[in-house]
């Protein structure tokens, strides 16, 4: 190749880098000024921050198998991302991921999210709206003779079971599970199965052995309401949750607790509602959901009912009139049933009880989204902090700045003339490997940039390389043309065996890498390519320019 | 011209025993660390559990903080300074915390947010970074990270084997093992947090340690095509003496690169930097005194004959056959 021709190369690439990172036109998401989200061309340069460089959110979501066996997850799977999809994308984030990777888990990315818990909320919420009317028939009183049989039945059997319980839990290493266990099954032998955050309140709980299930509750105001202190909450769901409780409940009937608590005289209750079992409706028909306050309710969230869904809705509640119709989410009753008073059409409301006007519009949000269909669990959170993402962004530049400053010093000082052309090549090296990265549109995480750092080190190896052999050449007596010839051929095979082999390192650590270590890999391979293509090509075209330009019998600053 | 160990004429292999006790003594007591204390300092990605690193507006009592959790029954959570005495890192990873994970890995952060805006006040306390991760996602990273690891050697010794020779490369694996080793023993020593970003300076310390011991190898298949009339040990020394200006050079532009890291990036990348400035040193110090040393043994134990090795090695083409199996005791 002649010198015009690799001039002309070294020009194409330079143009074609600098086009690869010049700012230009993207579609995005932008935040408006009150608040909301639009598609807005900016004008910025193509190279992607991840997560941690930016701030945001990452989720990893499973199918939650603890509430009952889901046969075809990967099926259910798919059907969740549809959801979890729609959702986000009325959520307002710019630039969202949404994907499934491998057969069993969905990725969530949420650039720039600034309230973690909510995107949660929004991400997981099954949705799951159920119309139920009241029992009316004290269904749960003429059962509760049983109920409190069955109770007793449990104690009984715990009580047995206690004396061999202690040698488990002696087994368990930390002493916040032991403590837990041994209060359980001493004070209060049926509620071992009590979630772990309850642990507090569970001493404060009357022995229930004696009382058995019709002690926890009182009854309500309305039918099928009654009240159970805060405290036995966790008592009174372990009950439920045995088989000789729920063969002894009401047939036809389900027990929903109330979504909040409640003030009566000093202590907290909770409501719970007896229910028919079958809904006279659910959300499948609704069609649109807006938050909104009313002067009377507080925060509410109206929806709406396509035809096929108001016309049954009409139909059930004319077959109800003062009936009391809970409004069940998630299996929690939404504020207190209100009495039907006429057939209701199409429309409806939510009170949210205490909660904001973002509870509302976060929940009509999820019921325009639809439900999910199948529960899901988070298997992994991370988020990091605009701020933090900022941080990192600042001190890797400081670090790459200083990184170079420091290898030009070492280059000049010690290659003069051509630590200087290296150092030409170096300035392209970073213009290459940015520009590769933005071709390829990778995303530079943290420890991309820092593999990036580390890169500026490492890239004038070759160049080190090379210019060490030229010096051998010298001083075996070689003309300048004839040693710089040489040292570039002698040179070649190291560079490239040594090259080669990082790069199927950073080969395997892509293919076997996630998220991060992905983007450190991608850097890592930028860079062995723009390091070789600087070192022998473009560096030795210098060389050849040099000598173009010079009398061959100039001595060659090395 | 500046010239830095120009033509020098040092005898290292002869240290060879010295540099290998020095070396051994180095992974013994990380291993006696090990054996001491067996907890590796790994991050919640590999173990699961919850990671928050929060920031108060005031400096606050690493003491009183702790205590805040214990009674919030977050117990034996593990809390750091992470920089400024208004900065930590508050770490859940106990068995009680995994268990709730599994549940919804968020659980134990949202309890712990809650209860530091309760303890501080909103606005005095802020929450920088979350990381909540399920067992199973722990266990699945840490099997793709041995995998990575285990391939990469695969790999990189078949290349090897190609591009050299199976004796070669068999050494140059020996001499990466080694540095697997010694980093491994410096990371319990130091006590650094094995995050997948610690994982990922592993494999660039075996990817620059490889670097350094192909580029002495080249100089020796170089030096054996000339045939000159030397035993093995002397062309190793001649390709380490010839290489050596190079391996400063290069060392102290890396070992630059490393400092301003370890210096100026900031706090999370900080154990990465460290890993890397060792891995400059046990890089260096293993393409010398473990690749070099390892050749010479497997070159005693199956000397090269000509016509009979394997692979399209140009240096066993072109080795003399006068050479007897080399020398390496003095």
């Amino acid at each position: 190749m002649t010198l015009k021709y690799r001039i002309l190369l070294i020009i194409g690439l330079i143009l074609a880098s600098g086009a690869a990172l010049f700012p230009r036109n993207v579609k995005e998401r932008v935040k408006t000024a009150n608040g909301g989200f639009k598609y807005d061309t900016v004008r910025r340069v193509p190279l992607k921050r991840g997560l941690d460089l930016q701030g945001g959110m990452h989720l990893a979501l499973e199918v939650d198998e603890s509430k009952g066996h889901v046969a075809d997850k990967s099926e259910a799977l798919d059907r969740a991302l549809k959801v979890v999809r729609t959702r986000i994308d009325q959520f307002g984030v710019s630039e969202p991921l949404v994907q499934k990777s491998g057969n069993d888990r969905i990725i969530v990315e949420l650039p720039g999210i600034d309230d973690p818990q909510r995107a949660q909320e929004v991400v997981q919420k099954s949705a799951f709206l159920q119309f139920q009317i009241t029992d009316k028939t004290q269904a749960l009183e003429k059962a509760l003779p049983r109920l409190d049989a069955a109770v007793k039945g449990i104690a009984a059997t715990v009580a047995t079971t206690a004396g061999t319980k202690p040698v488990d839990t002696a087994t368990q290493g930390t002493p916040g599970t032991t403590g837990l266990f041994t209060a359980d099954t001493t004070k209060k032998p049926a509620a071992d199965s009590a979630k772990s955050d309850s642990a507090k309140t569970d001493t404060a709980i009357a022995t229930p052995t004696t009382g058995g299930f019709s002690k926890l509750i009182q009854q309500g105001q309305m039918p099928g309401e009654y009240f159970v202190a805060d405290a036995d909450i966790p008592a009174i769901q372990s009950y439920l949750s045995t088989p000789a409780v729920q063969a002894a409940l009401p047939p036809g009937k389900v027990i929903r607790f109330g979504s909040d608590s409640s003030q009566l005289a000093n202590k907290l209750y909770r409501t719970m509602y007896v229910l028919d079992a079958k809904p006279i409706i659910t959300g499948e028909n609704l069609v649109d959901a807006k938050p909104n306050t009313s002067p009377t309710e507080g925060t509410i969230v109206e929806f709406q009912f396509n035809n096929e869904g108001g016309r049954k809705f009409r139909n059930e509640t004319s077959k109800h009139i003062k009936d009391f119709m809970a409004i069940v989410l998630d299996d929690r009753v939404m504020g207190r049933p209100p009495v039907i008073q006429s057939a209701i059409g199409s429309r409806g409301q939510i009170t949210m009880g205490g909660r904001d006007l973002q509870a509302a519009s976060d929940l009509a949000l999820v019921l325009r989204a639809g439900s999910l269909p199948t529960p899901l669990k988070i298997a992994e959170v991370r988020q990091i902090g605009a701020s933090l993402g900022q941080d990192s962004v600042s001190k890797g530049i400081t670090a790459g700045l200083i990184a170079i400053l420091l290898v030009v010093g070492i280059m000049l000082v010690y290659y003069r003339f051509s630590g200087m052309l290296a150092i030409l090549g170096l300035i392209l090296y970073i213009l290459f490997t940015l520009a590769a990265l933005a071709g390829f549109g990778a995303v530079l995480t943290l420890p991309g940039l820092a593999g990036f750092v580390l890169s500026i080190g490492i890239a004038v190896d070759a160049n080190v390389l090379i210019f060490e052999r030229i010096r051998e050449e010298l001083a075996h007596g070689k003309t300048v043309r004839t040693a710089v010839d040489e040292g570039f051929r002698h040179a070649m095979s190291a560079i490239v065996d040594s090259n080669v082999s990082t790069a199927l390192t950073a080969a395997v650590l892509y293919q076997y890498g996630t998220g991060p270590v992905r983007g450190f890999a991608v850097t890592l391979l930028a860079g062995i390519a723009a390091s070789m293509v600087t070192a022998i090509f473009v560096v030795r075209t210098f060389y050849m320019i040099w000598l173009s330009r010079s009398q061959s019998t100039q001595a060659l600053s090395i | 011209m500046l010239r830095i160990l120009h033509d020098t004429n040092i005898d290292f292999i002869r240290w060879w025993k010295w540099a290998v006790g020095l070396t051994a003594g180095f992974i013994a007591i990380g291993l006696l660390s090990f054996l001491i204390n067996p907890r590796i300092n790994t991050s919640i990605e590999f173990t699961g559990g919850t990671m928050m690193q929060v920031e108060f507006a005031k400096p606050v009592d690493v003491g009183a903080l702790r205590s805040h959790l214990d009674k919030a029954g977050i117990l034996g959570a593990e809390i750091q300074q992470f920089g400024t005495n208004r900065e930590y890192t508050i770490r859940a990873q106990e068995a009680e915390q995994r268990g709730a994970a599994t549940n919804g890995a968020e659980s134990v952060a949202k309890r712990i947010g809650n209860l530091l805006t309760q303890q501080y006040g909103a606005g005095q306390v802020r929450v920088a970074r979350t990381e909540a991760v399920g067992p199973r996602v722990g266990d699945e990273l840490t099997r793709d990270a041995i995998i990575a690891m285990l391939l990469s050697f695969l790999v990189t010794t078949v290349y090897l084997a190609i591009r050299f020779e199976w004796r070669f490369a068999l050494a140059a694996l020996i001499a990466t093992g080694h540095d697997v080793f010694t980093t491994l023993a410096f990371i319990k020593i130091m006590h650094l947090e094995v995050s997948l970003t610690v994982i990922a300076a592993i494999l660039t310390v075996i990817g620059y340690s490889l670097n350094d011991t192909i580029i002495i190898f080249d100089r020796v298949r170089e030096d054996l095509r000339k045939g000159r009339k030397e035993s093995l040990y002397q062309t190793l020394n001649r390709a380490i003496n010839e290489t050596l200006p190079r391996s400063v050079l290069t060392h102290a532009t890396t070992l630059a690169a490393t400092l301003a890291l370890l210096f100026f990036a900031g706090e999370v990348i900080r154990p990465f930097a460290w890993v890397m400035a060792f891995g400059i040193f046990t890089g260096t110090f293993s393409s010398i005194y473990i690749a070099g040393p390892t050749l010479l043994w497997i070159e005693r134990k199956w000397p090269r004959k000509i016509g009979i090795s394997k692979g399209s090695s140009t240096a066993t083409r072109t080795s003399p056959t006068r050479r007897s199996p080399a020398t390496a005791t003095r």
